[in-house]
Order: structure tokens, then sequence, then C-alpha cells
């Protein structure tokens, strides 16, 4: 152990590495859910839902991250009156409720940056989910549809679970670049874990220990992440009589 | 309203190419930061997929770890770790000005996605069309020029092109650095000053058009062309 790393500079690193995984996983699980109901909406029969999912896919994809937690956490405030904001972002049960729940300091700009977040890589798994969705063998709708099952419940039963089988390696891989992309919310002053070993270069110096440090922090937890999501993959596949290459 | 307008316009040549008598800067800068990136991180990549199929174990293994790596670290981790080495100068002995950092991170960054890209478009490119150029007479440097190339470059343009997107948008991120591009100028626009902040989203959202239509159009552009190109693979097959 170095004698500069005291017990209070790991600590703070520590609360900033549960940061980054309180929000790599949450924004994970909306922009899936965010993803899914864009794909769906781009497949659909009515062209108001083609045209909202699309437009939502083709803005929140083609700009950069960056730029999207910015615009939410610092620009957006700006619209409100100054005796409103401290209401509306910053002293509301909503932002009391997430500080409780994680027991992380989790301000407007840590909600802000997960909607920023969550609105690209969403935008991302949608086209990622649609293909999946696309590659679906018609055979297999067919095939319960002649079973008895209805269009809506061989959609449910058949299209969206073969669907996101099908797409999942895609699905991995954005998921581990949104987890790259939460180093960005420091930016935005959310005390991640970027941000609080960057806090700790301006106290002790270091840089290149701790920039080093960082750098092992998100290649670990970038690891995990995809070989959690690759047993889950497995455990997806699992016990189906067919094949992962569908070919029906 | 008109304020903002104002304000807009007149910032406007500060985010395409950058403040008056200053190196260029914002979207111009952007547009040369990631191109050059690209460009010299396909001749990297060119590397990494031959050393990717080689036929020693240390150097695919050599190869792959850097790509596992390099894949693994944030770009925004990854530019402030190199430019602490390289704009010391305590590799190499040179010292790197933040932008020149920036682009070295930037080009290895690309380097890594596309070498994946590099090897899948040459392991494409069926034997039967090489075979059959080298029985009608054709030498072998031809058959690399006129049938592996291109044909290579047409089965790679789309992938190539959704990775020079993703890397023209994480360009922003050299913000960190201080360089120039269209994200620093915005914030140099709005400044610290607090009578600014009614000009944020506005700015913001001028900022976000300019990457948007030139992301949007390469994507589009793109599309249209690989219509054109399926059909010339399509006929090659027959």
């Amino acid at each position: 152990m170095p004698d500069w790393l005291t017990s209070e500079l790991a600590g703070e690193i520590g609360r900033g590495v549960a940061v980054t995984v309180v929000l790599t996983l949450l924004t994970a699980a909306a922009s899936f859910v965010v993803g899914l109901a864009a794909a769906i909406g781009r497949r659909s029969r009515q062209s108001w839902a083609r045209r909202v999912a699309g437009t939502f896919v083709e803005v929140f994809r083609n700009v950069p991250a960056l730029i999207l937690v910015i615009f939410f956490a610092f620009a957006v405030p700006n619209l409100f009156p100054l005796e409103m904001r401290r209401t509306i972002f910053f002293q509301n049960w909503i932002v009391d409720l997430l500080g409780e729940i994680t027991t992380l300091p989790l301000p407007y700009y840590g909600v802000a940056a997960a909607i920023a977040l969550t609105a690209n890589t969403g935008a991302h798994l949608a086209e990622v989910l649609r293909a999946g969705l696309d590659a679906v063998p018609p055979a297999r709708v067919d095939a319960a549809r002649s079973l008895g099952a209805t269009a809506r419940s061989a959609y449910f039963t058949v299209t969206i679970p073969d669907g996101v089988r099908i797409a999942f390696p895609g699905l991995i891989n954005r998921l581990v670049h949104n987890l790259k992309n939460t180093a960005l919310v420091g930016f935005v002053a959310v005390p991640d874990a970027f941000q609080e070993i960057q806090g700790a270069i301006t106290e002790t110096f270091e840089a290149r220990e701790l920039l080093i440090f960082a750098a092992l922090v998100y290649l670990f937890l970038a690891t995990v992440l995809e070989f959690g999501l690759r047993r889950v993959e497995a455990a997806l596949w699992r016990g189906r009589p067919i094949d992962r290459t569908i070919d029906v | 309203m008109s304020d903002q307008i104002d304000f807009l316009w007149h910032q406007l040549p500060n985010l395409l190419w950058g403040f008056p008598n200053r190196r260029p800067g914002g979207l111009l800068l952007s547009i040369l930061l990631s191109a050059g990136a690209i460009v010299a991180g396909l001749v990297v990549a060119s590397g990494l997929a031959f050393a990717l199929h080689s036929r020693f174990g240390v150097i695919r293994l050599l190869a792959s770890r850097l790509m596992w790596v390099i894949r693994g670290i944030p770009l925004i981790v990854l530019l402030v770790l190199l430019f602490q080495f390289l704009g010391t100068g305590a590799l190499f002995g040179m010292q790197f000005s933040s932008f020149w950092s920036a682009a070295v991170t930037l080009t290895l960054y690309a380097a890594v996605y596309q070498a994946d890209i590099v090897g899948a478009g040459i392991a494409a490119v069926p034997q039967q069309l090489r075979d059959d150029a080298r029985l009608l007479g054709a030498s072998g440097f031809v058959v690399a020029r006129s049938v592996t190339l291109p044909y290579c470059l047409r089965t790679m343009r789309p992938a190539l092109t959704t990775q020079a997107i993703t890397i023209f948008k994480d360009s922003s991120v050299v913000v960190v650095l201080g360089v120039a591009d269209l994200t620093t100028n915005a914030r140099i626009a709005l400044g610290g000053d607090v009578t600014n902040a009614p000009y944020w989203v506005g700015t913001y959202m001028l900022v976000g058009l300019l990457y948007w239509i030139i992301a949007f159009g390469l994507a589009r552009a793109v599309e249209r062309g690989s219509r054109h190109t399926n059909a010339l693979i399509g006929s090659a097959h027959v």
C-alpha cells in the first residue's frame, strides 16, 4: 500500500465505484426496456408508432452521449426560473428516494445523466433488437399460429423471446459500451469512479498510479459485466431444442 | 427569443471552424481529428488483423490482449491516461501536445475496433474468385490490387462507416484535454458566466444538431451506397 492512499481516499473511490455500478445496472435495465419498445414500434403496422420510434432512434443514436449528458444535466434546468429550479430538480421525493435506495449521493445531475445514457443506449439497442426480431424465422411464428396461438400471443411468446435471444450478442457489446459511457457523467459533477479518482489525483498528485488504477477498474467491471451477460445468454438458450442458429 | 438567435448566430462561426485568429477548431477540427484517426486507425488495424492471424502464437496473444485492454477502458480514461505519458515526454522522449496526444489515442481506439472488421473483410474474399483471376493469367500483385482489395473494401464498407460514425461522435470526449473541437468550443462560448445560462439549451441543441447532421448524413449516404454495392457483389457470385 502506498502511503498516500489514506483510508478516507480509498473510501471515496470505493463509493465512486459503487455509483458507477449502480448507474450501469440502472441504465442497462432501463435502456433494454426503452430499446425493446422502440424496436417493436419501428416494426409496428401503425405508421405513427413507426414514426415516433424512428425519430427517437435516429435522434439519440446520432448525437454523442457526452452532448446528451451535458444537455440533460446542465442545460435543461436553465429553462426554468431560478426559484423553481431547486424544487423541481434538487429537492424532491424522487431524488430523496433514489438517495435512500442506493444510499449514494445521486443528485439531480445523476438522474439527468442516467436519462441521457438510457436514451443513447436505448436508441442503439433498438436497432440491435429490431434486427433480432426481424431474424426470427417466419416458420416458427406460423408453427405457433397453427397450434392455435393468436397473432398477439405468438408475438409475445415466440417473436419477442426468440428475437431477444438472437440479438443478445449485439446487446452485450452495446451494454459494455454503456458501462464505459458512464465514465462521462463526471462531466456533470456526478461522483462516479472516474470523477472520484480524478479528485484523488488533485489531492495526491499521483496521476499515473491512479489513472492506471482507473483503467484497471473499468477493465475489471467490463470483464465481469461481459462474463455475467454471457451467462445470461447461455441461460436464455438452455433447454431449447433448437440450436442457436435457428434455421427452421 | 431573438437574443437567443442572436447569440447562436454570433457563435456559429466559432462552432463551425473555430475562434478568429486561432488555429482551426470547432466542427472542422472534430471532422479532421476523427477522419485522421479513422484513416491512421485503418493502417494500425490492418497490422493488428495480420497479427491476429500470425503464425506465431506470441504475436497473436499480444495483439488480442492489446485489443482486449483498450476495449475495456472508457475513451475518456484512455485519453487522460495516455496524455499523462505522452504529454510529459515520459514515452519516446517526445512531448506531445494535447491535440497530438488525443489524435494518437483516438487512432488506437479506432484501430482496435476496426481490426475485427478488416480481419473479417479479408476472410470474406472467396478463394475461388482469386483462383479464377490467377487462372486467367493475372499475377499475384494484380490479383491483390484488382480482386482482393476492391472486394474487401466493398464488404467492409458498411461496418467501417458505422465505426467511423462512432469515432466521430466519440471524438467529442477530447474536451477533457481541452482540444478545441466542437464540444470544447461550445463550452468556451458559454463560458463560466452566469449571464449566459439562458443560452445553454439553445447552444447544446445546435451542437447536437451539428453532430447529428454529419453522423446521420454519413449513415444515409452509406445506406444508399450499400444497396448499389450489394447488387455488384451479388453479380460477382454468378
